[in-house]
């Protein structure tokens, strides 16, 4: 059974059998697309259960599509895609129960979020240079509809910002792909990583145009700006589908195709990456300790997460004991998951919050933990996660990452100072909303329904399963690291 | 010489037809007219698939059934069937309403003729023959905005033909044969194949609206009927294209032409994009958005000769062209040919704005839709050909095209106030359910589809 187009596919097949049908409510709507992300995500747990080799991909589908310029349809996993891949159908099953309360014109958004589970799935999953810059791009439109369909008050701006900043970001990615293609002569991405096509100037050339595709995506610092504006206005499920998921597009990539396919040129310019990283990690924990709005907070810790990534993979270039190197890059594959878990439940309250008050204003709160214990705790479980405490999702990705980082290259370690900024900022998150004086306000908000622990409580199980026995995951990502042929 | 004109049939059949339309006309039995055209192009369009594999010459090597020339048929001919559609839409009842499907019929027989020109006089003879009818049918509605398009469009074609024909001599004078495939006897003689070419430039560039001869484009677009700028805006401007290619692949690569045409691509698409940002008249935008396209297409031209991928990106960009393009202006003519007529449109009518949507995303060249794969193969041509620059070019363009189709884009599903779009007929329905079919799924299967 070909599993990883069935999975693929079948969103969108979902939402096209919405679109034809006659009578199109909203309830008709969402159980559809809970139906269809439920299934997605039970055959992503059989991809699992069948397994990954340990060294190169697995599970290869494939056929011919434009045999003239050897381009074709190929999909295939690794240790690196596949904890992605169950993320996505994770997130979006999750983001589909969330939607459920969406009752204005549901059908399409249904369907926008059913086109992004393909393209996200198809992200991960393309082993052809073309399909994957295809599924990378559709992505863009069906955000861009997102935010600017259901999102807050200046959601056509920020849409708009979104689209043109990444389109900008995406295009000199396909440059790089065409300049691997003509290196050659094939599209097949496994060939690109196998022997990189390309040399010298050329590879340097394919990587600044790769890295600032990523880097845009990722979003890196200077190239971040537009991440704060979709966010905050983006609806919930947007939000949560942007940080979890599509963020991790521009960090899967910098592994994927930065780092494997030009690995020399990655090499030289390792240092430069590194600082690029550093910077990020400070950056945006800084700018989030300057916010005031609970989801320009989170977005701008996203920036700092992805931060740690971009070291993660920097410093496997740099190292040269192949053990750190493994350990880098284990350390970045983990923490892209884990972001996309504590990050996820963190949208999801800040929307549970928004819906119940209507403002994401810290300064408006206080005391609510009293008033909302299960929202409160979530939300304190999850900051603890995403600031780092030992047991917690990000604790064993981000020890990885700077253990590495210590190793190879000192100075970096600098880095370690936004942990502090963020438990800071954190806690201050925390104290303003959360404890407190009560403010007599909210006297009559009510705490999480069953549909909202519904959603948030695998997050948070997983969250602490992540964190406390972090074992199966990093030896399901280590069996392709070590497969990187390093 | 039996077997050249059976080599002809689609041609012929086409010029059959053309004139049998004229006659039908003559009674004013306009459906009659349109039925002939519709029925000859899609019998030429039949035709076509027995002589596609075929690589060869007629009539001494003057004319071209080739890779080229077959599958400029089978653009050109549904292109054209689509655009009498959307004629019919436009004009039914209208006093002598046949004449614009006649003529529209002999025009695209000259654009035929210059796909397959192999030879300076046939391609002159498809010039003049696109040109004049071109003309009748920008000044058709009579009206002051139209006659002076017409005369516009005219007078700009005049000069620039005449200067064409006056170049052309010079290549004769350097290889002593009005065939194509003996320019390669002008290496050496520099001076003559660059005046030569010069001309061939000002002549077909006009045809393609490259800049600087893209004047006409936006006025002669605008007073025209929508479905006239339709089919002017992809039919003649493709052939034009087709002509390039059968004039330039024999050229030796010297004189510094990939340059100069490399150049003024790069000028026209930013140009065009530029242009198009600040147009409130939703077709002048169009127009303007097509100027750009023009310069995107040019990229392959520039590559002829020394990437493989060059002849097919011509043809695949030119296909994707042709059905988004008539799609975005079949949309223009529901909705109205203001910027404010879009506003709400999506909402109110919610396929209708889905489709502009696809041909707006597929002009921008977003995956997985067929401008996309277009665009894709110019990139290819161009960086294979050396031209790495003008790629990066054409991809910076491409942000400022989507800053363009945007602006069409986001009024859409803005608030339902307005959008009292008109009713759409059969003729017009189907020309959209066409056109975004292929939009949408072309671009996928265009891979199975190349030579």
């Amino acid at each position: 059974m070909p599993l990883l187009t069935i999975a693929t596919f079948l969103p969108i097949l979902a939402g096209l059998a919405l679109m034809a049908l006659p009578k199109q409510t909203a309830r008709i709507a969402h159980q559809i697309s809970i139906a269809a992300t439920g299934a997605v995500f039970l055959i992503t747990l059989a991809i699992w259960a069948r397994g990954i080799v340990p060294d190169g991909f697995a599970q290869i589908e494939e056929f011919t599509w434009i045999p003239a310029i050897g381009a074709a349809y190929r999909l295939g996993l690794d240790g690196l895609s596949l904890p992605l891949v169950l993320l996505t159908a994770l997130l979006f099953l999750l983001s589909a129960i969330y939607s459920a309360r969406i009752s204005d014109r549901a059908p399409s958004f249904v369907v926008l979020m059913l086109m992004l589970e393909t393209a996200a799935l198809g992200t991960f999953m393309a082993l052809d240079g073309l399909l994957f810059y295809v599924f990378f791009e559709v992505s863009l439109v069906g955000m861009y509809f997102m935010i600017a369909g259901w999102g807050y008050e200046e959601r056509q701006k920020a849409a708009l910002m979104f689209f043109i900043y990444t389109l900008l970001g995406s295009l000199p990615l396909l440059l790089a792909i065409i300049g691997l293609y003509l290196g050659s002569g094939s599209f097949d991405m496994r060939v690109w990583i196998d022997a990189p096509p390309l040399t010298g100037l050329a590879a340097m050339l394919a990587l600044i145009a790769m890295l600032f595709t990523f880097a845009v995506k990722i979003p890196a610092f200077p190239v971040h700006t537009w991440l704060p504006a979709a966010h905050v206005q983006a609806p919930t499920a947007g939000s949560v589908i942007l940080a979890g998921v599509m963020l991790k597009f521009g960090t899967y990539g910098l592994v994927r195709f930065a780092f494997q396919m030009t690995p020399e040129a990655f090499a030289q310019a390792g240092q430069v990456i590194l600082a690029f990283g550093v910077v990020s990690a400070l950056y945006g924990a800084f700018a989030a300790l300057a916010q005031t709005d609970l989801k320009k907070m989170i977005a701008y810790t996203s920036v700092n997460h992805m931060g740690y990534v971009v070291m993660g993979v920097a410093v496997a270039a740099l190292a040269s004991d192949p053990r750190m190197r493994t350990i880098a890059l284990d350390g970045a594959t983990l923490q892209m998951v884990s972001h996309g878990l504590v990050t996820g439940a963190l949208f999801f309250l800040v929307g549970m919050v928004q819906d119940r008050a209507h403002s994401r204003n810290m300064a408006d709160f206080g005391g609510l933990l009293t008033r909302l214990p299960w929202l409160g705790w979530a939300f304190i479980l999850s900051a603890f996660a995403s600031l780092g405490l030992p047991g917690l999702a990000h604790f064993p990705a981000e020890f990885q990452v700077f253990l590495a980082t210590l190793n190879a290259a000192p100075w970096a370690i600098i880095a370690i100072l936004a942990i502090v900024v963020t438990a800071a900022l954190y806690l201050r998150a925390i104290a303003a909303v959360f404890l407190g004086e009560a403010n007599p306000k909210w006297a009559d908000l009510p705490d999480l329904d069953r549909r909202e622990k519904l959603v948030i409580v695998p997050l948070l199980v997983l969250t602490v399963l992540v964190g406390v026995a972090p074992g199966w995951l990093i030896g399901l990502i280590h069996t392709t690291m070590t497969g990187l042929g390093i | 010489m039996l077997n050249d004109l059976s080599l002809l049939a689609p041609e012929l059949l086409l010029a059959a037809a053309a004139m049998l339309m004229i006659v039908a006309e003559m009674a004013r039995a306009s459906r009659l007219v349109l039925a002939i055209g519709i029925l000859a192009l899609a019998a030429s369009t039949m035709l076509t698939f027995a002589v596609l594999k075929a690589d060869t010459t007629v009539f001494g090597g003057t004319y071209r059934i080739d890779t080229i020339a077959g599958w400029a048929k089978l653009i050109l001919l549904p292109g054209t069937a689509l655009a009498l559609l959307m004629a019919r839409a436009e004009i039914a009842g209208r006093d002598r309403e046949g004449s614009v499907y006649s003529l529209i019929v002999l025009v695209t027989l000259g654009a035929l003729m210059l796909s397959g020109a192999g030879d300076m006089m046939v391609l002159v003879i498809g010039v003049v023959l696109t040109g004049l009818g071109s003309f009748a049918l920008v000044a058709y509605p009579r009206d002051d905005a139209a006659t002076e398009a017409g005369m516009k469009y005219l007078v700009f074609g005049a000069v620039t033909g005449s200067v064409m024909i006056y170049g052309l001599t010079f290549w004769f004078g350097g290889s002593g044969s009005t065939l194509f495939s003996e320019l390669g006897q002008l290496s050496g003689q520099t001076l003559l194949s660059i005046a030569g070419l010069i001309a061939v430039i000002v002549g077909l560039g006009y045809k393609a609206s490259l800049v600087p001869f893209h004047f006409w484009a936006p006025d002669a677009y605008d007073g025209a009927p929508v479905s006239v700028a339709a089919y002017l805006s992809v039919i003649t401007k493709a052939a034009a294209f087709f002509a390039f290619a059968q004039v330039l692949r024999d050229l030796p690569r010297e004189g510094g032409w990939p340059l100069a045409l490399a150049l003024i691509s790069a000028v026209t698409m930013t140009y065009g994009y530029l242009a198009a940002l600040v147009q409130t008249n939703l077709v002048r935008l169009i127009a303007y958005s097509s100027v750009a396209q023009s310069g995107y297409i040019l990229m392959g031209v520039v590559a002829l000769g020394v990437s493989l991928v060059a002849t097919p990106a011509i043809l695949v960009f030119a296909a994707a062209y042709v059905a988004m393009n008539l799609g975005a202006f079949a949309i223009v003519m529901v909705a109205g040919r203001s910027l404010e007529s879009l506003q709400g449109f999506g909402r109110t009518r919610p396929w209708l704005g889905g489709a502009m949507v696809v041909f707006l995303l597929s002009l921008t060249g977003i995956p997985p839709l067929f401008g996309f794969v277009g665009k894709l193969y110019l990139f290819m041509a161009a960086i294979e050909a050396g031209y790495l620059w003008l790629a990066v070019i054409g991809i910076l363009n491409s942000v400022l095209a989507l800053g363009v189709y945007l602006r069409m884009v986001v009024p859409m599903y803005r608030s339902a106030d307005s959008a009292a779009a008109g009713p759409v007929g059969l003729s017009l329905a189907a020309v959209l359910a066409l056109t975004a079919a292929a939009t949408l799924g072309l671009g996928a299967l265009a891979g199975f589809l190349l030579p």
